[in-house]
């Protein structure tokens, strides 16, 4: 098993209250591009943000770009105070977000997304309309080179009334 | 090799009309035979996809470290001499 499946796996087995977002997402949908994390957001109630301290510590994460002995202790108080982290972990980059730029909390990302069954796991999926929105605001390089593509996708689903994912 | 046949929903991707999304993407240089291709796919098969295209990067992108890492021990070890 690889890193997205480890990944959707691991955030299953802790119950975390999550959808997926960004270049997994984007690819869930059509999209050609590549990536090499996993991003979510989460939902920051109490007991989802103790599960997903618990997920990440037992999958060893650290935050990505910080020195080795940088005093960082991952639980759910930490998980409170931060929004966005960005993670190594064992089974790979792990990006958990408070908020997505462009759509908002997890509540906005859950309205519209779709649960969508990626290798046996049922797993809630950022709209495409949402997706778009939040490339669109993250403005980055790599957001921009995305975006024409997802919005082809997008404009034919419309044209053709496709519903299924 | 067998000519791909597509259908007219994919062809409104892949022979885009002037004006729309698909013909901004094409002209931004997206190959949209490819995203017709996802598109033909579940959503499983296509994060699978990814995913074996992740691992398989990933395990390059080890190779090439050892790679580099040995090169760097036997020019080391040569200097000894």
């Amino acid at each position: 098993m690889a890193e997205i499946a480890q990944s959707l796996k691991l955030f299953a087995d802790f119950r975390i209250d999550c959808v997926v977002v960004g270049g997994v997402a984007a690819g869930a949908r059509g999209s050609s591009q590549v990536t090499f994390d996993v991003d979510v957001c989460y939902s920051r109630e109490a007991d989802n943000l103790t599960r997903l301290a618990n997920a990440l510590r037992s999958v060893n994460a650290t935050l990505r770009g910080a020195p080795k002995d940088f005093p960082f202790l991952l639980d759910e108080e930490t998980l409170r105070r931060g929004l966005n982290f960005t993670f190594d972990t064992d089974i790979g980059k792990i990006d958990i977000l408070g908020e997505v730029q462009g759509v908002g909390s997890f509540e906005q990302c859950f309205k519209d997304s779709n649960e969508l069954e990626l290798f046996g796991i049922p797993c809630r999926v950022i709209s495409l309309e949402n997706l778009i929105a939040a490339k669109r605001s993250a403005g980055r390089p790599k957001d921009l080179v995305a975006l024409p593509e997802l919005e082809a996708i997008l404009e034919h689903r419309r044209q053709h009334n496709i519903t299924k994912p | 090799m067998d000519k791909v046949v597509y259908t007219e929903q994919e062809r409104w991707l892949i022979e885009p009309k002037p004006g729309t999304a698909a013909a901004r993407a094409r002209d931004f240089g997206i190959d949209l035979s490819l995203t017709v291709s996802n598109l033909r796919l579940t959503p499983h098969e296509r994060v699978k996809q990814l995913d074996e295209f992740q691992h398989e990067m990933r395990v390059l992108r080890q190779a090439v470290l050892q790679s580099k890492q040995n090169g760097r021990n036997r020019s080391e070890s040569k200097a000894v001499r």
